[in-house]
């Protein structure tokens, strides 16, 4: 066998043999598999109901508001017209069973304040639902006042279905699957910084041990360097096999026992509630938020390009890995010791962190300008460009480019790595600077 | 040269002893190493003889551990060429090289037969090959049952010694050992400096860097010192301690100290002198003017009887010293 091969061989299997490898190997995809069981349970179920105790002097909801035919609406109202103090509606035992004050001045109509008091914060979501709710019912007066009937204003009110689609009927809504796009770019964010990590302390050990000084007398630098490289980046490459394996394992089981009846085009037309059966006096807010909850489900087994994000993933994570891990091999021949290499590591990390906060923007614009550079600059692709995969606003022709440009720099990356490797691994007892680090690039 | 050299070991093979001891191992040829802020090597030459023991000697920071790191081909040279054997160094002759860094080290966490293997076989060596030396050395030192022990479970002795085999493993020509008693006990140094002796005789040469002049004197057959990059004493043992001797003698004798000190004359000079007993004296006395033994002995056995005569033979020690004060001195100049 080769020398690199020696080393690749060792580098490998000093880490795959690792008890620490197999505990994380095994309960990752455990504890994915349980968060996305989590959450696609969760999404099935009932929110809890909020009770609301709307306190109005004036009666001027007359005791009611309009709730439609909805199956499981968010919130109930209770109505009172006597005023209470708020230390009253906090500590008496009478009011313990509401969740929410809601206080309705006799001028509301005029001054249009409405304030409430909540023991505990509830969702945005459930929020606009009770909002909506009391505004209909206020503006009712208005309506009333103009000479609209009760029920033709609450046609007028009703909203609009409004619905953004791709012209392609081919791509589905893409807005979950953007967020697998995240979750994979998070994924490849950590599998490069815990793997290019490895490089540097796989370089310091050797350093600050000495073993390198062996080493050096039998295999050249950069053969040193680049077994290391590799041998960390199949490590890496073997638990995302097998982690895909597991997954794909543990989703195959869900969906064939316990979301069963969800991916029956039956039951999950019924999930999503007696439609036919709404009127068109039915409030829509309420009907996209039970749609989406099983549509989770459905994207995570349908509606994402599994193996495309896989191949891409795979190459994207070579890519950037060889990038950082060189990057990271320098700061490893640099300092002496684990605690020096915080300082020196800044540099390397901040672009790094810079793509995952891009990365959190492009969720909400994967077609933006920023979408557009930071998925092709060689720092940042590997972090941003599986998440526009993902969201369907790339072309097969950037995905290329970017990943040309990966190649490119990985190798002048490690071309300079390796140089400055070759120096810094034989300086005992120093922390070089970066000034020194890239005297040592002209050696 | 050596072509000449080994024609003769092919006619006269019954003493290859002999002609080794004649031919060339390694010879370095003005070595230059500039580094940022320092000359490492200002313009070194040495070489070194097939089966001998050469000692390279020199303070800290002389830059004993440049050229070895160049012999090694760590690092290069600016300048100036290695030859190994009579043919410009090149990249595979490092599996005929075994060198033991001053600054040891090994994976702490990998186990020692694994280590020794792997280092083994990155050295060139076939896997079957290196498993059949591996037990070989390990039954020798009787320390078969380290083999899955993790170097960091060893002590720093015992690793020393599996960082030793690993140096002479692959059976290399050449030995460079830096300090290699360092951190042995002395029942261990002892063993060791047994090995490389019966390594040497195997055929093997050895480049050793050391402080320890004791060992120095002991084992080495030729040496050069070192200091501030550059080469200030250089070849054999024995014309090193030749180059260096003061001429002078201990006389042990009966008789008044004052009488033999009046003897003297001119022609000697009397360095030091002390009264063992009441009649017993010793002194050191120098031979001035070209003056040889006899004529001392003729001058002071007209006053005192000569019980002894040894001449006072400079210790390794003392010519590092020496030559690196006067080369110290030199420079000031």
């Amino acid at each position: 066998m080769s020398k690199i091969g020696l080393i690749i061989q060792r580098e490998y299997a000093s880490r795959v043999k690792k008890r620490s490898f197999l505990v994380i190997t095994i309960l990752v995809p455990i504890l994915i598999a349980s968060l996305g069981f989590l959450a696609m349970w969760l999404s099935i179920q009932e929110t809890k109901n909020i009770r609301v105790l709307v306190v109005d002097p004036g009666n001027l909801c007359g005791g009611k508001v309009f709730v439609g035919m909805e199956k499981n609406p968010p919130a109930t109202f209770y109505f009172q017209q006597e005023d209470i103090s708020l230390e009253e509606f906090q500590h008496s035992e009478k009011y313990k069973a509401y969740d929410l004050l809601l206080g309705l001045d006799a001028n509301v109509i005029t001054n249009k304040g409405i304030k409430g008091f909540f023991r505990e914060k509830i969702s945005t979501q459930v929020e606009y639902y009770i909002r909506n709710k009391i505004e209909l019912r206020l503006e009712e007066y208005f309506a009333l006042d103009y000479g609209i009937s009760l029920n033709e204003y609450r046609i007028i009110r009703q909203e609009f279905n409004f619905h953004l689609e791709n012209i392609d009927p081919e791509k589905v809504d893409t807005s979950y699957a953007q967020w697998v796009g995240f979750f994979f770019s998070i994924f490849i964010f950590i599998f490069i910084i815990t793997y290019s990590s490895q490089v540097m302390r796989g370089v310091i050990e050797e350093k600050t041990s000495r073993v390198v000084e062996i080493l050096v007398s039998s295999v050249k630098p950069i053969q040193l360097m680049m077994g290391k490289i590799i041998g960390i980046g199949l490590v890496g490459l073997t638990q995302f096999a097998i982690w895909i394996v597991l997954v794909s394992v543990a989703l195959f089981l869900m969906r064939s026992f316990i979301f069963q009846d969800m991916m029956n085009p039956e039951n999950l037309a019924n999930a999503m509630g007696p439609m036919e059966g709404m009127s068109a006096d039915i409030l829509s807010g309420q009907m996209d938020v039970i749609t989406k909850d099983s549509e989770l489900i459905y994207i995570i087994y349908q509606g994402i390009p599994w193996a495309t994000l896989l191949v891409l993933f795979v190459l994207y994570f070579i890519g950037g890995y060889l990038l950082y891990a060189g990057l990271f091999a320098v700061i490893g021949a640099a300092v002496d010791s684990e605690t020096d290499s915080q300082q020196v590591m800044l540099p390397v990390m901040l672009p790094l962190m810079f793509s995952y906060a891009v990365g959190i923007n492009i969720i909400f614009n994967p077609g933006g300008p920023a979408a557009l550079w930071f998925s092709q600059i060689p720092f940042s692709s590997p972090i941003i460009m599986l998440q526009r995969v993902a969201a369907g606003t790339v072309h097969i022709g950037e995905v290329i480019l970017s990943l040309a440009l990966l190649t490119a720099a990985f190798v002048v990356i490690l071309y300079g790595a390796a140089k400055v490797y070759r120096t810094g691994i034989l300086m005992y007892g120093k922390k070089a600077s970066w000034r020194e680090i890239f005297k040592w690039l002209r050696y | 040269m050596n072509r000449s050299a080994k024609r003769l070991k092919i006619s006269i093979n019954f003493t290859p002893i002999l002609i080794l001891a004649e031919m060339e191992m390694l010879r370095v040829e003005n070595i230059v190493k500039q580094y940022a802020g320092h000359l490492a090597l200002d313009d070194i030459s040495i070489s070194t003889k097939k089966g001998e023991i050469f000692g390279l000697l020199g303070p800290n920071g002389a830059g004993k551990t440049t050229m070895i790191r160049i012999i090694n081909q760590i690092i290069g040279p600016d300048a100036g060429k290695v030859f190994l054997d009579g043919r410009e160094l090149r990249r595979d002759d490092i599996s005929k090289i075994g060198y033991l860094p001053e600054e040891r080290g090994l994976y702490k966490k990998m186990k020692v037969y694994d280590q020794v293997l792997y280092f083994a076989r990155l050295k060139g060596m076939g896997k079957q090959e290196a498993k059949r030396k591996i037990d070989e050395w390990f039954e020798k030192f009787e320390i078969t049952s380290w083999y899955s022990k993790k170097v960091e479970e060893l002590s720093k002795g015992m690793a020393q010694k599996i960082q030793f085999i690993i140096t002479v493993l692959h059976e290399p020509e050449l030995l460079i050992l830096d300090e290699p008693f360092s951190g042995f006990d002395p029942i261990n140094a002892q063993l060791i400096r047994n090995e490389i002796l019966d390594l040497k005789k195997k055929g093997a040469s050895i480049l050793l860097s050391t402080h320890n002049m004791s060992s120095v004197e002991e084992i080495c057959d030729s040496i050069a010192l070192m200091n501030h990059s550059k080469l200030i004493l250089n070849g054999e043992l024995s014309a090193v301690k030749e180059q260096f001797r003061s001429h002078t003698y201990a006389i042990q004798f009966k008789g008044m100290t004052f009488g033999f000190a009046n003897a003297l004359f001119a022609d000697f000079s009397l360095e030091h002198s002390e009264q063992i007993n009441e009649n017993t004296a010793v002194a050191h006395v120098k031979l001035l003017k070209g003056n040889s033994l006899n004529d001392l002995l003729r001058t002071v056995m007209q006053v005192v009887e000569v019980e002894s005569v040894n001449e006072i033979v400079p210790s390794m020690n003392d010519i590092f010293i020496q030559a690196v004060k006067a080369k110290k001195g030199g420079d000031h100049e």
